[in-house]
């Protein structure tokens, strides 16, 4: 071979190579079929999403049922610039967002194969806000807060639905695209729908045997053509941690990681280093209960103190093991939408210099009589499970750093909540997640006066009359200054303090594909129609 | 002996009727309820919708009219209905019955085939190595809490096999070679505790048989010794075998909470701790009373085999 037919060759044999490696590998064409088996948090209570508030239910029936619309899977935050449509073909408002005309699709049938019409909407939100005229009611209506300025619901023929507000609201569309917001079909009675799924979505309920497991086969007459792609999912309940991630080294769950923290979901690749993990931001904040209506807590002063002496960079790197953000009461950017600035969030209390910051904490309590000879006597009350006891057992041992004799209250999950609703606690250690990356979930939910879910009893009138003015602002900018002032009093208030916003965690084989995690949510991306596995 | 077992079935229904007050009381003893729990997931109380939700499900009424409304469901074979599901107890804990009781027979299978062989031969050798290695193998199965066992057994699987038994039951009437593997490794785990339990008992009831003059005869009368050791003295010295056996069935039934969630079994004992933290109180009270039934009958099946292992007991009116 002469030299020049080498440097041909070789430069033909480089060029191949170069192209090889610098063209853009065409993606993988789903496959369809097999069954995914999934670990979901815990147990659903049952199986009806409307009367429950917990991401169990609504992680393991989603895939069963179809809203109006939803959070596009792909998107990671969630806004209003994701959502899609699902039942509904299209919506629009009208009369400056007072009402919302929603048009459905005309090709959806209930897994019983009765057609879908507007009638099942109306039903389902009349019954959902409470109406007057609702045919039935719900047992528990966790989210009737939600709907309460829909004045009407009207179906003035099989495929329109309008929604009539007492006053414009146009994050209703987002309430409407959340995972607890799926459409019921009304001729199926609501008390069944706790232990069965009838619904319109990719997969109908095979099997429900409650503490062990709901399984899903393919909803052939699925209106979105082509999906899903799997023949069923299966979500196993285990109730140990260690056992979840020897099921999944396994092989036996393809996905787990639920609830996990970045040990667990560490442990589990250590063992099978081909896992693949996903940390993500998440919408559930550590945020702590001051009741300012027992002494001492009645003195603002005392409360700050509490605030000041909870140094949030030591719980980041202590009971959140260093996963976790820190934000006002609204997700941080960006992984929120509505955030305060960060250099903003660098000034909350608790953020500061630990020594500094704690000095000012014994100041007060000075102030307040408070002192070594004379130590306030407080009792942190948190529910006894893992995840609250390790954070409130860190806020003791903060709070004795200031001098404040701090004990530990565990309370058993049963009476929790009622505790909370009596304000039966002096300071409380709570987890809240919301439904929807929006203002008027959170704020209505948490901090309105009187509101079910304020539990710290805190009521500010301007505060109130903020959050209405803040839901009716159409401009975006200008309803995320409105939201960032509301958000700045509550901090400076210590209305509910947050101490961070937590991580979530998603481990699966790499055979399961198009998984998908939002990073504001953990209630909207559980459809799985688009999931696939590659065996 | 009918008279002696008609006796005591009355004796057991009376204690039935106790265990059932005791149970219903103490239910109602601990702090919250299930219209609390069940808002508890909501997140959320409303006054009106839990007077309403307390109405519906009863637990509004006296104390008394609760007990005797549940009685009398009972005696009419109806368990009621779960609080927390929503749907007749019977549903929930049907399934649940065959699971715990295979892993209650095959652990006890497991600790008598290991319990008793091992309780005659370390009473036979007594003080030599063999003795010694296995009073260490049982003081370590009394020292090592079944849930343990079990996650270090099931790490070795995963570690070194890339496997582990089935995390959803697999019936035995679907496949039977799955079932067995799913509950062989759990109810070795609980069994080896139970079997140093037994063979410590064997053991000791052994030596003290072994020093019997009757014993010295048969040696004496030149038999052999597998005859002398496992008919002449295992017999006799069973009375306090059977009696851990039974004991140890009875707390198999209702103790295997933690096996059970280690290897995700779906069985009663597990169900019944959640349900007790539920306050589902039908749930609750069914599974206890059927764990009551099954001491209390475990207890009569212990009497009566005293007859069998001693010929000297009898029931009857001398």
């Amino acid at each position: 071979m002469t030299p020049l037919r080498r440097s041909v060759r070789l430069a033909a044999l480089a060029l191949v190579l170069v192209l090889a490696l610098t063209l853009p590998v065409p993606a993988q064409a789903p496959k369809s079929g097999g069954v995914l088996t999934i670990h979901p948090l815990t147990a659903p209570p049952s199986l009806s999403p409307h009367e429950e508030s917990t991401i169990a239910t609504v992680q393991q029936v989603s895939a069963c049922y179809s809203n109006l619309v939803y959070f596009d899977p792909a998107k990671k935050q969630e806004s209003i610039d994701t959502v899609i449509p699902e039942l509904a073909e299209k919506w629009s408002w009208q009369d400056n967002y007072r009402n919302l005309v929603v048009l459905l699709r005309r090709d959806v049938t209930w897994h019983d194969g009765k057609p879908l019409t507007s009638r099942d909407v109306k039903y389902t939100f009349d019954v959902v806000r409470g109406a007057p005229d609702a045919p039935v009611k719900l047992r528990i209506n966790p989210r009737k807060l939600w709907y309460e300025n829909v004045e009407a619901i009207e179906a003035p023929d099989p495929h329109t639905v309008v929604f009539r507000l007492k006053r414009p609201q146009p994050s209703l569309v987002l309430l409407l695209a959340s995972g607890y917001s799926p459409i019921y079909p009304a001729h199926v009675p609501i008390a069944d729908l706790k232990t069965t799924c009838v619904g319109t979505g990719p997969y109908k309920l095979k099997d429900y045997r409650p503490g062990e497991f709901v399984e899903y086969v393919r909803n052939p007459n699925y209106f979105v053509k082509g999906r899903p792609y799997l023949d069923g999912v299966k979500w196993v309940h285990i109730k140990d941690r260690s056992t979840q991630i020897a099921a999944l080294q396994a092989g036996q769950l393809d996905v787990a990681g639920s609830g996990w923290n970045r040990t667990n979901a560490e442990t589990a690749k250590k063992g099978k280093p081909e896992l693949t993990v996903i940390e993500s931001d998440s919408n559930v904040n550590d945020n702590v209960l001051i009741n300012a209506k027992r002494a001492p807590l009645t003195d603002e002063g005392v409360r700050r103190a509490i605030n000041l002496a909870l140094d949030r960079k030591a719980y980041l790197v202590g009971p959140r093991q260093g996963a976790a953000t820190f934000g006002g009461a609204m997700q941080p950017r960006p992984s929120g939408v509505w955030g305060l600035p960060q250099a903003e969030v660098g000034t909350l209390p608790g953020m500061g210099d630990p020594v500094k910051q704690k000095a000012e904490a014994k100041k007060l309590l000075a102030a307040a009589g408070y002192g070594p000879s004379n130590p306030m006597k407080l009792t942190v009350s948190t529910r006894a499970l893992a995840i609250y006891v390790d954070t409130a057992s860190w806020m003791v041992d903060q709070l004795r750093q200031v001098g404040i004799d701090a004990v530990l209250e565990q309370i058993e999950t049963g009476v929790w909540h009622p505790k909370m609703t009596r304000l039966d606690f002096q300071v409380a250690l709570n987890l809240t997640g919301t439904a929807v990356d929006d203002p008027d979930a959170m704020f209505f939910e948490n901090y309105r006066c009187g509101s079910q879910r304020n539990f710290s009893g805190y009521c500010s009138e301007e505060i109130d009359r903020l959050m209405v003015e803040q839901s009716q602002t159409l401009d975006h900018a200008k309803r995320l200054k409105l939201v960032h002032e509301i958000d700045r009093k509550l901090q400076a208030e210590g209305a509910r303090p947050i101490l961070g916003w937590g991580k979530q965690y998603a481990v699966y084989w790499p055979r399961v594909k198009a998984f998908a995690q939002h990073e504001n949510s953990i209630f909207n991306v559980w459809r799985l129609q688009d999931v696939w596995l590659d065996k | 002996m009918r008279g002696y077992v008609t006796k005591r079935l009355l004796i057991a229904v009376v204690t039935l009727f106790g265990m059932s007050i005791v149970i219903f009381s103490l239910m109602r003893l601990a702090p919250g309820n299930i219209v609390d729990i069940l808002f508890e997931s909501a997140g959320y109380v409303d006054q009106a919708d839990k007077k309403q939700l307390e109405r519906e499900l009863g637990v509004d009424r006296p104390l008394a009219v609760q007990y005797s409304r549940w009685v009398g469901e009972v005696a009419r074979g109806d368990l009621g209905k779960s609080y927390r599901y929503d749907m007749p107890a019977w549903r929930i804990i049907k399934p649940r019955l065959p699971v715990t009781l295979e892993l209650a027979f095959l652990a006890l299978f497991f600790s008598i085939l290991l319990g008793v062989p091992f309780g005659v031969l370390s009473a036979v050798r007594q003080d030599r190595p063999l003795d010694y290695v296995l009073r260490v193998l049982s003081l370590a199965g009394l020292s090592m809490p079944a849930f343990w066992l079990g996650m270090i057994i099931i790490l070795f699987f995963v570690r070194a096999l890339g496997w582990m038994p089935s995390i959803t039951y697999v019936s035995p009437f679907v496949d039977l070679k799955a079932n067995l593997w799913q509950f062989t490794v759990p109810a070795l785990a609980v069994g080896y505790r139970s079997s140093a339990l037994i063979m410590r008992i064997t053991r000791s009831a052994m030596l003290e048989v072994l020093r019997e003059d009757y014993i010295r005869t048969a040696w004496a009368k030149g038999q052999r010794g597998t005859l002398v050791v496992w008919r002449h003295a295992l017999k006799n010295a069973s009375l306090p075998v059977i009696t851990v056996v039974g004991i140890e069935f009875a707390f198999l039934i209702g103790g295997l909470v933690v096996t059970e969630t280690v290897f995700n079994l779906p069985g009663v004992a597990r169900y019944l701790v959640d349900a007790i933290l539920l306050r589902d109180y039908p749930v609750v009270q069914n599974l206890t009373m059927f764990i009551a039934v099954v001491v209390v009958l475990a207890n009569l099946a212990v009497d009566l085999l005293y007859a069998w292992a001693d010929p000297r007991i009898k029931y009857e009116k001398a």
